[in-house]
């Protein structure tokens, strides 16, 4: 299509964003999604519709990952190979996919039928090692599934594939999350309200006022579960009452942490939860406008979600007097493009505003001053998902399923090793020794060797450091966290000098780059650790890594660089002797291979 | 009444008002706080994280360039905590860096290499491949850019996106593949494009004019205001005086923006930048006269002038005087021309105005306009030069001086020799060869505005100082010594010893003045525009 066909489109997508700057991605979408790929003169195109210089356009086109600026193939098939997806043979399938198509990533195939792109985390760990052709996720790729895929890759676009849907365990009790978990093609307006659904919002837009809403999901010590574990009524009651600016809801459902793969879930099977506890948020907060930024490769989410809101309007949940109240709230989703930084609030906010993910200075807060300058709340997908049971089953129904600081339930992901990969929801006093044993435990009888408990960034604990519970303070107690719920579990076949590359790569690639001890410290710990692999590592690499990681800690605008920094310290710390035996013998096969080829 | 806070820093206090920041407050205190991303004419990005102070009652360091000052905050910039910090981010600014400085122009006034000496100091432990980004990179008529180089501190960025608002620079990629450039095919030309050399604080962005053209530390500096039009921008001239094998031998290497709050801030537009060519070229270097072939002496010259000039008597002189003159040589002009001998003086020349913007570039190319307004010699009070040039090829007027002019260029060539052939003495003094040079009977060569002392006052009605920077070219005089000279040779001698004293004399003559003295004026000039409306130039 040519650009000046989709100008009706552009200013549809225009009305939908306070300032026309924020239509950035979704623009530069628009383009790719119809010419394939975003053109020099698409970049022109778009920086006259947003009034801004062409060079912010191209900052945006080469700073998130998804968008092309050259053709591409037919298709795109995208191979994860971050830590979950590596320890369960990412490396070799790629290899596998690169030898039959005959390409190397970043190429296309000579036909043009299929370019391969090697990815970071797509978040779809509990079916490692997994890829994703175009829109689907296909995994686990063992076997003939290989096979499949590739031959999939090869043909048109929207033609019937030959994989099969995944089917991970995926709970379906209960009793906060996964209630609607049964169906994977989702619980739509009838069945949700049948089960009592948007009961909640009801009683909170017609029997309470903001305050008491918030004052509820603060007793009930509900905290963020995206990762940061911040009471979420708290952060809701640092909404000024006296200010005459809009206040906007921004949901992250960026979720990008690996090993992390819930907020998928919910948004797939049971989106209507989403919208309610959007809708009792926005009413604590005296929002009238909340946006659902979405991570790009979660098409799926996006897709369900929007049908969803089409049916909340269409049953009066969402629009103008919603049943009646007098309360307004509208909902746009705003789909990412591809990069891991945006799932730090500020990062997305400045994101969402149509810039790159550059998280932001703070103060000021975004309660104060968040998106376009307002106030506004940001909040996890689980997070919003767990108020509505609040409201309907009452504060000490949520509480008392938790600890003495966190109440309730959460979806944890438990990836790796494990026989039984998926999303488990438990009390978040479950331990993680009785999280791994309900995911079957140790595959092929081996050894649990470590376990990281709060996604990528989380400090790892030992075989023997399993019996803490996980909430945030126990798991900050024993000087890790709880982070994001992905439980990364690594079995005694496991080499740690490996894991930490991967992990090493996970962050270089995803630092945003703004200041200086993220971007260097990142690519130079993982140049260190290319080194370590390839047999021309020192004893004095590994004091090296341990004072840049150091260094990295506390001087940076986001706390990205903390948590690049906590792998490095914590595997080389907890497994000291295993780094350099590497190192040793490692040096000593590299120094042989060296002499046989002089 | 605003609000106040004290603040302690490294152990001293200071009051400041609301809304200062750490490093401001520092800055007020005379202690520096080290900052590559931070400039106060830019917004805050924060990104460098080089300005890190310790903060009492904080668990981590914070950035001083966007903390505001509290009541009682306690900083401290040289505790080891702060020290260290600064120390490992610089080593993290390093460790990409590539060891260009043998072959950088940066080199003795870069950044990275005075806050290494100072605060720096470690062993780099940094043994892996450095990454590698475009080098020698063209980026319009006046700046080269060098990616690795580049510490991706955004100054270059916010200047185009805030101050000229023409959003060329972006920094692309992320992570340690971040790098920053201009669109592709786009080109870095917008009229305050070298700027972002001044701001760059290493040697990323660079001035294709100075390229390898000599080591920093081989420039002496002498301040001054930019001649090119009559905002009248506070500048540093850059010269070398005793190695004459760089820069081709001619003594003005760079201009560079000197600070003024009231003036032009930070800033200088390129045509300001780099409009000094004509300083070494194309110069007149020797006084010529009438003789055969033509040279001759300034001793030669002033006698005969005087001898003609006393001759002809009371009204039958015109002068066609310069804006580009300094007061006081318009004050002599005054005062020794039209005073004591009744000479018909202006410096009313209609130009065409040039281009102009609503941010430092004006249309009125002279620096003094307004000083040659105030000292009577412009409009209203003066006749149009025009007028004048009439008069003296109608044989009202006997001689006629001009002041630099080309009268070629202004009224043709035909109304010129006409003219020369009319009177009994033409007069031209200037700096430059031009196509009136030929047509005078004498030609005096006179000082630049960089090899005199003197004030401008720009076109918002502040008087400026001029600094001298080096002598004359070869014969050439300052236009106010060869006027103090025909004074003396007039029998009407001065006793003036130089433009300070000749300021103090105008001074008291013109109430414009009043009070002030080269100390009063200073560095930054001062304000005399309690004028009339009808006084401003365009």
């Amino acid at each position: 299509m040519k650009l000046s066909d989709l100008e009706g489109k552009a200013a549809e997508i225009l009305e939908r964003y306070e300032y026309p700057k924020a239509a950035m991605l979704p623009l530069l979408w628009l383009v790719q999604e119809n010419q394939g790929y975003v053109a020099p003169d698409a970049e022109v195109w778009v920086a006259g519709i947003l009034g801004v210089s062409r060079s912010k356009v191209r900052e945006a086109v080469s700073f998130y990952n998804m968008f092309h600026t050259e053709p591409v193939g037919r298709r795109e098939l995208r191979v994860c190979t971050s830590l979950p997806c590596m320890l369960r043979g990412a490396g070799d399938v790629l290899a596998q996919i690169e030898k039959k198509l005959n390409i190397r990533p970043g190429e296309t195939t000579p036909g043009g039928e299929v370019t391969l792109t090697e990815v970071e985390c797509l978040c779809a760990c509990e079916m490692a090692p997994m890829a994703q052709l175009d829109e689907r996720f296909v995994g686990p790729l063992e076997g003939e599934t290989v096979a499949a895929i590739v031959k999939d890759a090869l043909t048109e676009p929207k033609s019937p594939e030959s994989t099969p849907e995944p089917t991970p365990y995926i709970a379906t009790d209960g009793p906060v999350l996964s209630l609607h978990f049964e169906d994977p093609d989702g619980t739509w307006m009838d069945g949700y309200v049948a089960d009592g659904g948007y009961d909640a919002a009801r009683k909170a837009l017609t029997l309470m006022t903001p305050k008491q809403v918030t004052d509820e999901v603060l007793s009930a010590n509900l905290r963020g579960l995206g990762g940061a574990g911040f009471p979420t009524g708290r952060k809701w009651s640092f909404i000024p009452a006296d200010t005459d600016k809009p206040k906007y809801l921004v949901v992250n459902a960026d979720e990008g942490e690996p090993g992390t793969f819930k907020d998928r879930y919910l948004m797939e099977r049971d989106p209507h939860s989403l919208l309610e506890g959007m809708i009792i948020a926005a009413f604590a907060i005296d929002c009238h406008k909340a946006y659902v930024y979405i991570r790009g490769e979660y098409f799926r989410s996006a897709h369900r979600l929007q049908r969803a809101i089409d049916e909340a309007h269409e049953s009066g949940w969402l629009g103008k007097d919603i049943q009646g109240t007098g309360f307004d709230l509208d909902v746009v989703i705003h789909r990412g493009a591809g990069a891991y930084i945006c799932g730090e609030e500020t990062a997305l906010l400045t994101s969402l505003e149509g810039g790159k993910g550059f998280p932001r200075l703070k103060p000021p807060f975004p309660a104060i001053s968040g998106l376009f300058s307002c106030p506004t709340i940001v909040n996890n997908v689980e997070t919003l998902c767990a108020v509505p049971f609040i409201l309907r089953h009452g504060v000490d129904r949520f509480k008392e399923m938790g600890t003495e600081s966190q109440g309730g339930t959460r979806l944890f992901c438990v990836s790796g090793h494990v026989v039984t990969p998926g999303v488990y929801e438990a009390p978040v006093s479950i331990t993680l020794r009785e999280l791994i044993e309900r995911a079957g435990g140790i595959r092929d009888g081996n050894k649990l060797k470590a376990v990281i408990p709060g996604g990528i960034s989380a400090k790892i604990l030992t075989a023997d450091e399993i019996d803490v519970a996980m909430d945030f303070d126990s798991l900050r107690a024993v000087g890790t966290m709880a982070g994001s719920g992905g439980v990364i579990v690594m079995d005694d076949t496991t080499c740690m000098v490996e894991a930490l590359e991967s992990a090493a790569k996970f962050f270089a690639d995803e630092s945003c780059g703004q200041c200086s001890p993220c971007r260097e410290g990142t690519g130079w710990v993982l140049r260190i650790m290319h080194r370590v692999r390839k047999g021309r590592g020192k004893i004095q690499d590994l004091e090296d890594l341990l004072a840049i990681a150091g260094d990295m800690e506390g001087k940076t605008i986001c706390v990205f660089a903390d948590a690049a920094a906590w792998p490095v310290q914590s595997y080389i710390v907890k497994f000291r002797s295993e780094f350099e035996e590497y190192i040793r013998t490692e040096r000593l096969r590299e120094s042989k291979e060296a002499a046989a080829h002089a | 009444m605003p609000s106040l806070s004290r603040v302690t820093i490294d152990g001293r206090e200071i009051t400041v008002s609301e809304g200062t920041t750490v490093i401001q407050a520092a800055e007020q205190l005379g202690i520096f706080i080290p900052r590559y991303c931070y400039h106060p004419g830019l917004s805050i990005a924060g990104n460098c994280r080089i300005c890190l102070v310790d903060v009492e009652k904080s668990p981590k360091l914070e950035i001083s360039c966007n903390l505001a000052v509290r009541e009682g905050m306690v900083v401290h910039t040289k505790s080891d905590k702060a020290e260290d910090g600064r120390k490992t981010v610089l080593e993290f600014l390093l460790a990409n860096h590539p060891l260009d400085c043998p072959v950088c122009d940066q080199s003795g006034e870069c950044d990275l290499q005075n806050y290494y000496m100072n605060f720096g100091l470690y062993d780099s432990k940094f043994r892996e491949q450095k990454v590698k980004k475009k080098k020698a990179v063209e980026l319009g008529p006046h700046v080269m850019l060098d990616q690795e180089r580049c510490i991706l501190c955004s100054r270059c960025v916010r200047f185009t996106d805030e101050i000229t608002e023409t959003g060329e620079f972006g920094i692309f990629n992320r992570g340690d593949r971040a790098e920053l450039g201009i669109y592709p095919g786009e080109v870095l030309d917008n009229p305050y494009s070298a700027n972002v050399v001044d701001i760059c604080p290493v040697g990323a962005l660079t001035e294709k004019d100075f390229r390898f053209a000599a080591r920093v530390w081989y420039l002496s500096s002498t301040p001054t205001v930019c001649n090119g039009c009559s905002q009248g921008c506070n500048v540093d001239l850059h010269f070398v005086l005793d190695r004459p094998h760089l820069n081709d031998g001619a003594r003005l290497v760079r201009i560079k923006p000197r600070y003024n709050a009231d003036v032009n801030q930070w800033w200088l537009c390129d045509e300001g930048r780099y409009g000094f060519g004509w300083l070494d070229k194309a110069r007149i270097t020797k006084v010529q006269g009438p003789a055969a072939n033509g040279d001759a002496t300034w001793e030669q010259a002033l006698s005969a002038i005087a001898t003609n000039l006393a001759e002809l008597g009371k009204g039958r002189i015109g002068v066609i005087a310069s804006a580009q003159l300094t007061n006081e040589e318009l004050f002599l002009i005054r005062e020794i021309l039209q005073n004591s001998l009744g000479a018909r003086v202006s410096s009313n020349v209609s130009e065409e105005p040039g281009s102009a913007d609503d941010f430092l570039i004006k249309g009125d190319k002279n620096p003094n306009t307004r000083g040659a307004t105030l000292l009577g010699l412009a409009d209203p009070e003066a006749p149009d030069a025009e007028e004048i040039m009439d008069e003296a090829a109608s044989g009202k007027l006997g001689a006629l001086w001009v002041f630099g002019h080309d009268l070629v260029e202004l009224f043709g060539e035909e109304r010129v020799r006409e003219l020369a052939e009319k009177v009994d003495l033409f007069v031209f003094s200037g700096t430059n060869d031009n196509k009136t040079v030929p047509f005078a009977h004498w030609v005096l060569p006179t000082a630049a505005y960089m090899e005199k002392d003197g004030t401008f006052v720009n076109c918002h009605g502040r008087v400026q100082r001029i600094g001298r920077a080096f002598a004359p070219l070869e014969d050439a005089r300052e236009d106010w010594r060869l006027l103090l000279d025909l004074a003396g040779r007039l029998g009407q001698p001065l006793a003036f010893r130089g433009p300070q004293e000749i300021f103090g004399a105008l001074a008291k003559a013109s109430n414009h003045f009043e009070g002030l003295s080269y100390e009063t004026i200073g560095s930054q000039g001062a304000d005399i525009s309690v004028e009339a409306p009808e006084m401003m130039d365009p």
